[in-house]
């Protein structure tokens, strides 16, 4: 029998109503509340503890809300959290969110939790946590959280988990291939499926992409440079551009590497000192000449002519083929830090 | 424009004096085969194997797959403008192997566009060419020009594969076929009105052509398709082998020239003419290099639509990463003229699932089919028989193998992208993406 | 990568041919190239010519650095 632990805030946790939502962190050692209805569901695991806190501590005092809550778990033996239902209390959504994303990083155990899909903890959290499509009120307590309590029990009898919308929580933004039959579905040919939903398209009737258009992710404009004759520039590829050894072994395509070479000294990247090592364009005239994918020339000849400041010694390079979003931003990130700590304070990236 | 095909329906395949067909029983001369093979001085080594649905066999470096098959009236061979003489692919009578597919494999060597294709065991159904009796190639070349290149024309040995399935499709000519299908289309402006008020629909192909260098893309009559802007073609033209795969994509993403021969979404739409929908045919585009070929060749594939009068559209994307943005553009330059799409392509969204799943996106592409996620990690066990070579997968830059990627003891861990054609964005896909 | 450099208050100027990627994954400063394969380079060119239009275009992207915009924006090149 697995091990779970509830959080409540101080009204499902019995401590009192609004008065009592300064209510600082508690473990009680036995399932308060619905903790019930979960284990009276759940055939593999049991809530056999039950943390409290107030909605108002938790969200005025959030850090230390939460470090008080993970002082009281250490050392206790758990495999699964659960938090809420919240329903649309957004105080209480945000606390399960806090409080199931610190629980899970720190104790490395999933974290469960419900709320409505007007709660605002969903759009902050849903990526984080496994967040279960609640009810609008705490009338919907029973369903919500015998939801949660078959999820778990899954969880803890290492079943397969299926898709979000089977499952019920809200996509955290993860996709992965499943064949059809797998899920029990018909296994219907893409070609078939394609045909029938242009059809419907065409009807004007209801159909499901199955590829939803996610929503762009921009980032923040960073200011322009004032005098980029004052300042340190960097150069930086993803077409490829390695010395002829490929030192760092960086992969010709799905790359999770990145490497920094000296170009201290040179007017212009020669071949064949360094070529690509991208499989995902020709590389034939790259091969010839670096500079076509990294311009070191026009860079330095720049320089010459007094319209450019300082370069920085190193060039930065990887591969973007088939390199996943994930790792791309986390080679961005530590390329990022490299940059700074070498007092870089512009870019120019060339991709191919 | 009317296309026969006359199916065969392989139940054993097997070596023995003569080749032949009766019965279901597809009977190889060996020698006679490796014959045809040989006849390119270029393949220094060949051998033929058999591999049967559930056989405990992996093969690795999978070149290409094709149908057997011959033509019996119309043009002169199955591949006219490659190994036959340029004639028009869309009609007369072809007699085709059914349930069976010659597999082309690399003794040695692999290349990007190479896959692994286990015949039995958990990874069986992640290929259509696991549920088939395949008559399988191993082979081996000179061309040393590119022995040790990641990118290979593979000349040699997907010619080979040419002449090996005509050779032994030739066994068919003379037989009476145990099931005849028929495809045919009246012109488009010679349609009854009872077709002609179903919604008009186009299929828009877009085979990988992105290789500058010649002998590496899709060939369409032989005729190198990243020279070629979108044009209009009949779907018996591919049905009837005047589409040839190359040797650039990456692998699970690969048509293969069996599956452009057996194109299942051509099928289904030919299927549906007359009774929901009224198929205008095929406008055969490509994936291009440079953005501005690739606005040209979308903004031509919407004209053509356009004028056609179709009503909707169904394009299919070969390949991921870069040629998505060809993808992507032809759904938004038809939906501009009106043209309601639907888009089959495979997605790539990272080994935890987390990365953007098409490198561009748009909010006008409302209807995507998905076929699969080029990234995916799978761990294939040891298998009693490998054909070819296992080490390939982790030497010589197979898309979805690395360094290191086969263990010792004949286990691998890889990315779905390594699997031969796995994603089958020609329609064959029974496995798609879901949020989780 | 770019955007998370960006997103680390570095101004970035992205080259590439693909500006609609660029575009989709949020880049802001935007310098078309020549081609995926050669962004800098063209063979068919001469060599004069095909200098003449990288430097022009890596000046362009130097540009950019120091130009304060508001929006994504794709930096007008000579063809």
């Amino acid at each position: 029998m697995k091990k779970a632990i509830l959080y409540l805030n101080q009204f499902f946790g019995q401590i009192g109503g609004e008065d009592k939502a300064d209510f600082e962190p508690t473990l009680e050692d036995k399932p308060v509340g619905s903790a019930g209805i979960f284990n009276g569901i759940a055939k593999n695991v049991k809530i056999e503890q039950t943390l409290i806190c107030g909605d108002n501590f938790m969200a005025s005092h959030t850090d230390e809300a939460i470090a008080q809550c993970l002082k009281l778990l250490e050392g206790r033996k758990f495999d699964i959290f659960i938090a809420g239902p919240a329903f649309n209390a957004g105080r209480y959504g945000n606390a399960c969110g806090q409080i199931c994303k610190a629980v899970q990083e720190k104790f490395k155990v999933p974290a469960i939790t419900s709320m409505n899909e007007e709660n605002p903890g969903v759009e902050m959290f849903k990526r984080e946590i496994y967040i279960f499509q609640g009810g609008n009120r705490a009338t919907a307590i029973k369903q919500d959280m015998a939801a949660m309590a078959a999820f778990a029990d899954k969880i803890a009898s290492g079943a397969p988990l299926l898709p979000a919308a089977m499952e019920g929580y809200f996509p955290r933004g993860i996709r992965h291939e499943v064949f059809l039959e797998d899920l029990g579905m018909e296994p219907v040919m893409a070609c078939d499926r394609a045909v029938e939903m242009l059809l419907l398209k065409l009807k004007g009737d209801g159909y499901l992409t199955e590829l939803p258009i996610p929503k762009q992710d921009l980032v923040p404009i960073a200011p322009a440079v004032q005098d980029i004759r004052k300042i340190k520039i960097a150069l930086v590829t993803s077409g490829g551009i390695v010395p002829k050894d490929n030192p760092d072994r960086i992969e010709s395509a799905s790359a999770t590497k990145w490497g920094k070479y000296s170009i201290a000294g040179l007017d212009k990247l020669t071949a064949p000192e360094f070529k690509t090592i991208h499989a995902g364009y020709d590389p034939e005239q790259a091969d010839k000449n670096p500079n076509v994918v990294e311009p070191l020339d026009a860079i330095r000849a720049l320089q010459k002519e007094g319209r450019l400041g300082e370069v920085d010694d190193y060039f930065y390079t990887t591969v973007g083929t088939g390199t996943t979003q994930g790792e791309a931003a986390r080679m961005g990130r530590e390329i990022a830090a490299e940059l700074k700590d070498r007092g870089v304070e512009a870019v120019i990236l060339t991709a191919t | 424009m009317k296309l026969e095909i006359g199916k065969f329906f392989v139940k054993k395949i097997t070596f023995g004096p003569k080749t032949e067909y009766a019965d279901g029983v597809l009977s190889i001369d060996k020698d006679a085969a490796l014959a045809k093979v040989m006849e390119d001085e270029h393949i220094t080594a060949a051998e033929l194997h058999i591999v049967n649905p559930g056989d405990l066999v992996r093969l690795v470096p999978v070149k290409d797959a094709y149908e057997m098959r011959c033509r019996v009236a119309g043009a002169k061979g199955i591949y006219p403008g490659v190994t036959s003489p340029l004639e028009s692919a869309a009609h007369g009578r072809i007699h085709a192997l059914k349930d069976a597919s010659l597999l082309v494999v690399g003794k040695h060597w692999g290349s990007f566009q190479d896959g692994i294709l286990d015949m039995g065991g958990p990874f069986q159904r992640n290929t259509i060419y696991g549920a088939m009796r395949n008559l399988v190639l191993i082979a081996d070349t000179d061309e040393e020009f590119e022995r040790h290149e990641q990118q290979k024309t593979n000349h040699a040995l997907r010619w080979a594969g040419f002449r090996l399935s005509e050779y032994i499709g030739e066994c068919l000519r003379d037989l009476k076929p145990e099931e005849l299908e028929s495809w045919e289309l009246d012109a488009l402006n010679r349609r009854s009105a009872d077709v002609q008020k179903l919604p008009s629909v186009v299929y828009v192909l877009q085979p990988q052509t992105q290789m500058e260098v010649p002998g590496f893309n899709t060939l369409v009559y032989g005729w190198n398709a990243n020279h070629m802007l979108p044009t209009y073609m009949h779907p018996n033209e591919i049905l009837g082998g005047a589409v040839v795969s190359g040797s650039f994509m990456p692998c699970s993403s690969k048509i293969s020239t069996f599956e452009h021969c057996n194109n299942p979404t051509i099928k289904s739409l030919l299927k549906a003419h007359g009774k929901t929908l009224n198929f205008l045919g095929v406008i055969m585009s490509n994936l291009n290099v440079v953005m501005e070929q690739k606005v040209r060749m979308a903004v031509m594939v919407a004209q053509m639509a356009s004028s056609l009068g179709a009503d909707g559209a169904i394009v299919a994307e070969e390949g991921y990463g870069n040629p998505d943005v060809d993808y992507i553009q032809v759904l938004v330059e038809l939906e501009k003229v009106g043209v309601k799409t639907v888009g089959i392509s495979n997605e790539c969204t990272g080994r935890d699932g987390k990365s953007q799943p098409l490198v561009a996106l748009d909010a006008a592409a409302t209807a995507l089919i998905s076929t699969g996620n080029v990234s995916q990690m799978y761990t294939l066990q040891p298998m009693p028989l490998v054909l070819g070579e296992l080490e390939a997968l982790a030497r010589d830059g197979l898309s979805g193998g690395w360094e290191g990627c086969v263990k010792a003891d004949g286990s691998a861990v890889l990315e779905n992208n390594a699997m031969f054609c796995s994603d089958h964005p020609s329609g064959f896909s029974v496995k798609r993406c879901f949020d989780f | 990568m770019a955007k998370e450099i960006e997103r680390s208050g570095l101004p970035i100027t992205i080259m590439c041919n693909l500006t609609n990627i660029a575009k989709t994954v949020g880049s802001n400063r935007i310098v078309p190239t020549f081609s995926v394969p050669y962004p800098l380079g063209n063979p068919q060119a001469s060599p004069e010519e095909e200098w003449a239009m990288r430097k022009h275009r890596v000046e362009v992207a130097v540009d950019a650095l120091q130009t304060p915009i508001t929006e994504q924006t794709v930096f007008a090149v000579k063809k």
